[in-house]
Order: structure tokens, then C-alpha cells, then sequence
């Protein structure tokens, strides 16, 4: 049954919003076309989000967290936006995002695992610094290279969005079922010291995992830009608690040594048709409630991960007693 | 009787108490004409009373193992109490009691969700983060008409407790709380808890009732912290005030020495760390640098101190890991 739980969570979401503002579905043909265009605009709006999950996923079952993902995303597109825009933007800002990407997530790796600072707190740290450097890149000004790029919108539509995410939770999810490297990672992330004994480098697993994280926030960067064509020094305050609230409810425990990219995945689509669903139900709640819908997404944000955690935890206690 | 402070705290507090003097020896260097080095040393205490009195809760809380992420939602939460309470007309003694009352309430809650349902306080508080920000709009959203996105608090006898008797609030507060650190049973059982729940349990204690205390003596602190934030603004905004406050107040009580796992750490330590991380910003405000490169090299520091001193750890870490 707990595998059915996040889908069977999804799809009861679907039904209630599309119940409470979607449109009258007079014929198949309509009821298609819906589902047709929410799917892909779904898909395409939570690429960003979907993309860092994973990475994500990764870090959490290290027993780590990862509190700057938010801000690294931000500098990586910041770090973007400060060149020029046309065709040569694909050779001079993409490599330099992805370098400052990679050296950022690679810092953070070497805090952790190089001068054992514990992850929340070398993260808190980054989090702040990487936050300063978008100030510092941007000062108060929003700008918008992205739009006159030949192609650069491929990353913000449905079929680029569709691949970078397919392809990374298809072919990172198979490597990872698959590879001694994921066990790896599971073990340390379950016991450290016992890992260190069984000659795992845990230094340089630790470093790749981050490392990781600062490639897959360039990637999400890239889908972010594309989608948003601007991008300033204070965007995406808040995003690492969505994806790190999507990570934890699929299912990945935060004390470490277990992880469901699967669960991973459906936990980052819960809250995306959750956001949608408050968002184009506006009109509803205006005449039914005495206060916005959209305050809604925070109580329903807090109350999901809670009650998610809950129920797998007492699974797990009921199965390990049996 | 031994300190309980090992070597590694003692030299912590030593760090940052040369650096919080060298800092302010800068800014007495820096200071432009006009300014008075005396107005910044008394505007200090009641600034950085928010932070101290909310990170002596969190010492508390971390000295057990747990975390509260939720502080700043919680700060906003009794802010639109407040809020509500001022525009419905009441006096200025039932907002401020309410205030705490509130803040208090919700710490206490998260205590009791994270003993009750055996979840890591790192989850528990991380929903409540959001939760009890998206409570206070509904909150200000049903009990004002209209509500305009902030609750204006204009009269002066309402900004009493934060703008004239804020410094005040924090001497007799520090003051009692460093004493009860000092002669008092119930901080040493949080450390034992963060040391050791099983030791605990087989010495006789109950680790839950250990527990919920911290979060119940932490509400206190996190009233009283609130109050002074609460009555320092002349606009209360539900969704925009306090964000970034608990990073602030974990910087603080991390910087402080205080072990993030918990079993490890001061309340002295929390006050040094809140002080010096107020100085550095004040430092480079006097300094001129520009405001747009301050919170990097803020963030920087934070960095550069934590990784230095946890680097210095590693050695005596590997080797313990061995025994």
C-alpha cells in the first residue's frame, strides 16, 4: 500500500482542483486536450524544481542537507546574466554558469566533507555567501539576457523540459539502482564510520555527491532562465524548502541511509499541482472563503510533510515489529 | 567543582570575545564625524536583543539534539496576534502579553508535536516554518477587513517594550538566565539528553520530559524576543517581516560554540556570537563598504570561522572514531 501512496495522493489532488476550477468536460475531446496541456505545462513548470530533487535526493541520503540549493541556483543564473546576450552567449555565459555551478557545489563538498563542518551549517553558511554574491553580481537590477538567445527557450518548453527531466530521472535513476557507487553513498550515509572501515572513500563520495548538486543546479538554472527569461539578485528565496519538503515526503529519510528517487519525484508533483491547483482555484476561494486560497499553500505545504512523514514512519514501525 | 566548559568552548569564548573587542576598536578607528561611538555602543544592546533572547532559547533547544526552524514564522505569528490585537483597540499591556503568550504557545507545540509523533525536530519545525507563516495571513486576513498586507502600529505607548525598555528586558533576562545556566539542574539534563538519550533513560530520566522542557523554556525566551521585534517596527507585514531571522539566530548560537548535534555548549557563547556577527555588520557599514557586497563577506566569515574551527576538530574526531 505505501507504494501506492504518493500516486494515489497525486492523483486525488488532480480530481479535488480540477473538480473546484476546472472546465466542463462536455466531450473526450476536451477532457484530452485538459490533461493534455496541464501535463505539459506541469512538467515544464517544475522542471527547475524536479532537476534539484534529485540532486537533492542524493544529498539527503548522506545524511546531509543541502540549504543553499535556492541560492545557488540564483548565482548560477545571476553569474549568466551578466553577459551579453545573442549567439555567443552559448559559448561565453553557459560554460562560466557551469563553472561557477560546479566550483560553488564543489566548495560546499569540501566544506563537508574536507573540514567536517557539519552539512546544515556549511550550507547555512553557503546559503548566505551565495545570496551576497548575487547581490553583489546584480546589485537591485533585474535583467533579461535570456530572451535573444537563438534556442536558449528550448530549456523553458515542454520538450526540453521533458528531456533534461527524463533523462535524469530515467538514466540517473538506472545508474543509481545499479551502481556500486548509489550503495555506496547509502552507506555512509547510514553509518559513517562503518563505511570508513569498509573502505569506501568517504571524503571523495561526499565531494562527488555536491559536486553533483552543482551541476544539476546549473541544469535548473538553465530551465529556470528559460521559463522566467529574467532573473534577479532576491529570486527563488524559498526554493531549497520546496524541494527539500518534496524530497523528504517521497519518502528519503533526513538521519540518512535510504532513499526513493521515485518517491523523490512524485513528491516534487504533489506540491507543484498543489501551487497550481490554490493558484487557478483564486476566483473559487474568493467567493467561498473569508481569506486568499493562496495562503493556503503554506498550511497545506507544513501539513503535508508532516502527515508524509508520519504515515511512513508508523509503516516502517508496523513492518519492523511484525 | 570542574568547568563543564571543555577546552574547546573555553577557547571558542576567548576567540570571540578578542574578536568582538577588536572589532569595536574598528569601528571606534572608523567612525565618521558626527557619529558617536558612545550611540553605538547603546544602540547595540537593544539591536541585537531579538537575536540573543531567541538564540538563548535555541541554545536550549540544539543543547538537546533538536533544532527550531520555525522561530521566525512563529515571531510573525505572535506579531499579527499583536497586530490584531492593537487595531481591535486594546491596551497595551493585553497586545504585549498576548504576544508572548502566542510565541510561547507555538514553541511549546512544536515540543509536544516532535515528542508525540517521534518525528525529527528538523521536520516537525520545517512544516511549521511554513505552516504558521501561512497561519498568521489567514489570521490577519479574517480578523481585519480588507487587510492590506501589513497592520500599522502607530501610537508610541504600543513600541514601549522595543524601542525604551528593550536593553533593560535584556539585562534582567540574561542576567537570570546565565545564573540559572549556572546553578540550575534542568540545562545539564538537555546536555545530558544531547549527549546520550539511552544514558539518560537508564539513569532514571525521562529523555521526553527533557525534551518538551527545552522547547517550553525556549517559548519563554522566543516571547520575550518577540515582543522586542514586534514593538521595534511601526508596520507588522505577515508575509515579508522576520524572513532569514532563525538563520541569523543559528548563525549565532553555531558561532557561539554550541554543537549543532547537541551535548556541547553556553549560553555566553550565543550572546558573544550574536554580538559579533552585529558588530561585523556594523563594521562594514562604518567602513563604507557597499550594501550590496556586505552580506557576502558576512556570509564569508561565517564560513571561514566554522570551517577553521571544525577543521581543527578533525584529528581528535578521526581518532576517536578508531577507539
Amino acid at each position: 500500500m505505501k507504494r501506492w501512496l504518493l500516486p494515489s495522493l497525486l492523483l486525488l489532488e488532480v480530481i479535488a482542483f480540477t473538480a473546484i476550477s476546472g472546465p466542463r468536460f462536455d466531450s473526450l475531446g476536451t477532457f484530452i486536450a485538459y490533461f493534455q496541456n496541464y501535463f505539459r505545462d506541469l512538467i515544464a513548470q517544475s522542471a527547475p524544481v524536479l532537476v534539484l530533487a534529485f540532486g537533492m535526493t542524493l544529498v539527503i541520503a548522506t545524511a546531509g542537507i543541502d540549504l543553499s540549493v535556492g541560492s545557488l541556483v540564483a548565482v548560477t543564473a545571476c553569474s549568466m546574466a551578466s553577459f551579453a546576450s545573442g549567439s555567443g552567449f552559448w559559448w561565453t555565459a553557459v560554460p562560466a554558469g557551469l563553472g561557477v555551478a560546479a566550483l560553488l557545489g564543489l566548495c560546499n563538498g569540501l566544506l563537508i566533507a574536507r573540514l567536517d563542518v557539519p552539512p546544515i551549517i556549511a550550507t547555512l553558511g553557503t546559503m548566505i555567501l551565495f545570496r551576497g554574491l548575487c547581490f553583489a553580481l546584480m546589485g537591485d537590477l533585474e535583467k533579461s539576457p535570456f530572451l535573444d538567445v537563438p534556442g536558449y527557450e528550448w530549456f523553458g518548453q515542454f520538450t526540453g523540459a521533458f528531456i533534461l527531466v527524463a533523462g535524469i530521472y530515467i538514466f540517473g535513476g538506472l545508474y543509481v539502482s545499479h551502481s556500486r557507487w548509489w550503495r555506496e553513498i547509502l552507506m555512509l550515509g547510514g553509518n559513517r564510520v562503518a563505511a570508513r572501515y569498509a573502505a569506501i572513500p568517504v571524503t571523495r563520495r561526499l565531494c562527488e555527491v555536491y559536486f553533483v548538486m552543482g551541476f544539476l543546479a546549473f541544469v535548473s538554472s538553465l530551465c529556470f532562465t528559460a521559463r522566467n527569461s529574467s532573473v534577479s539578485a532576491s529570486s527563488l528565496t524559498g526554493l531549497e524548502l520546496h524541494v527539500i519538503v518534496a524530497v523528504v515526503l517521497g519518502g528519503t529519510s533526513v538521519q540518512g541511509g535510504r532513499a526513493s528517487i521515485g518517491g523523490t519525484f512524485f513528491g516534487v508533483l504533489i506540491i507543484a499541482v498543489m501551487e497550481e491547483g490554490l493558484r487557478s482555484a483564486t476566483a473559487w476561494g474568493d467567493r467561498h472563503l473569508p481569506f486568499k486560497i493562496s495562503h493556503l499553500e503554506y498550511l497545506l505545504l507544513g501539513a503535508l510533510l508532516v502527515a508524509g512523514v508520519w504515515f511512513r514512519n508508523s509503516a516502517n514501525t508496523q513492518r519492523n515489529s511484525a | 567543582m570542574k568547568s563543564r566548559l571543555s577546552r574547546f568552548l573555553l577557547r571558542r569564548l576567548l576567540l570571540l570575545f578578542v574578536g568582538n573587542l577588536i572589532l569595536l576598536l574598528l569601528i571606534r578607528c572608523w567612525i565618521k564625524e558626527g557619529g558617536s561611538f558612545r550611540d553605538v555602543l547603546a544602540r547595540s544592546g537593544p539591536d541585537v536583543a531579538p537575536v540573543i533572547l531567541a538564540g538563548l532559547g535555541m541554545t536550549g533547544i540544539i543543547f538537546t539534539g533538536a533544532i527550531d526552524l520555525s522561530i521566525a514564522s512563529i515571531v510573525v505569528l505572535a506579531g499579527t496576534v499583536f497586530g490584531i490585537l492593537v487595531q481591535r483597540g486594546c491596551p497595551p499591556l493585553v497586545c504585549d502579553l498576548a504576544c508572548v503568550a502566542t510565541a510561547w504557545a507555538f514553541v511549546s507545540l512544536n515540543g509536544w508535536l516532535v515528542r508525540r509523533l517521534r518525528l525529527p525536530a528538523i521536520i516537525i519545525t520545517l512544516a511549521g516554518l511554513a505552516f504558521y507563516r501561512g497561519l498568521a495571513l489567514i489570521l490577519a486576513d479574517v480578523a481585519i477587513p480588507n487587510f492590506a498586507g501589513y497592520l500599522a502600529v502607530q501610537d508610541e505607548q504600543f513600541h514601549a517594550p522595543g524601542k525604551m525598555y528593550a536593553a533593560w528586558i535584556l539585562l534582567i533576562v540574561l542576567a537570570t538566565a546565565l545564573l540559572w545556566e549556572r546553578f540550575a539542574k534542568t540545562p545539564r539534563c538537555w546536555l545530558a539528553l544531547g549527549n546520550s538519550a539511552e544514558a539518560c533513560h537508564l539513569l532514571g530520566l525521562r529523555p521526553e520530559r527533557i525534551l518538551q522542557s527545552a522547547f517550553l523554556v525556549g517559548g519563554i525566551f522566543l516571547g520575550v524576543s518577540a515582543l522586542i521585534y514586534v514593538t521595534r517596527v511601526q508596520a507588522i507585514e505577515p508575509a515579508r517581516m522576520a524572513l532569514g531571522f532563525e538563520l541569523q539566530v543559528i548563525g549565532a548560537v553555531v558561532l557561539g560554540g554550541t554543537n549543532i548535534f547537541g551535548g556541547e555548549g553556553c549560553f555566553v557563547g550565543t550572546v558573544l556570537g550574536a554580538f559579533f556577527l552585529y558588530f561585523v555588520a556594523e563594521l562594514l557599514i562604518y567602513a563604507g563598504v557597499s550594501p550590496y557586497f556586505q552580506e557576502v563577506i558576512v556570509g564569508f566569515i561565517l564560513v571561514v570561522v566554522i570551517g577553521l574551527d571544525c577543521a581543527s576538530h578533525r584529528p581528535a574526531k578521526l581518532l576517536a572514531e578508531l577507539a
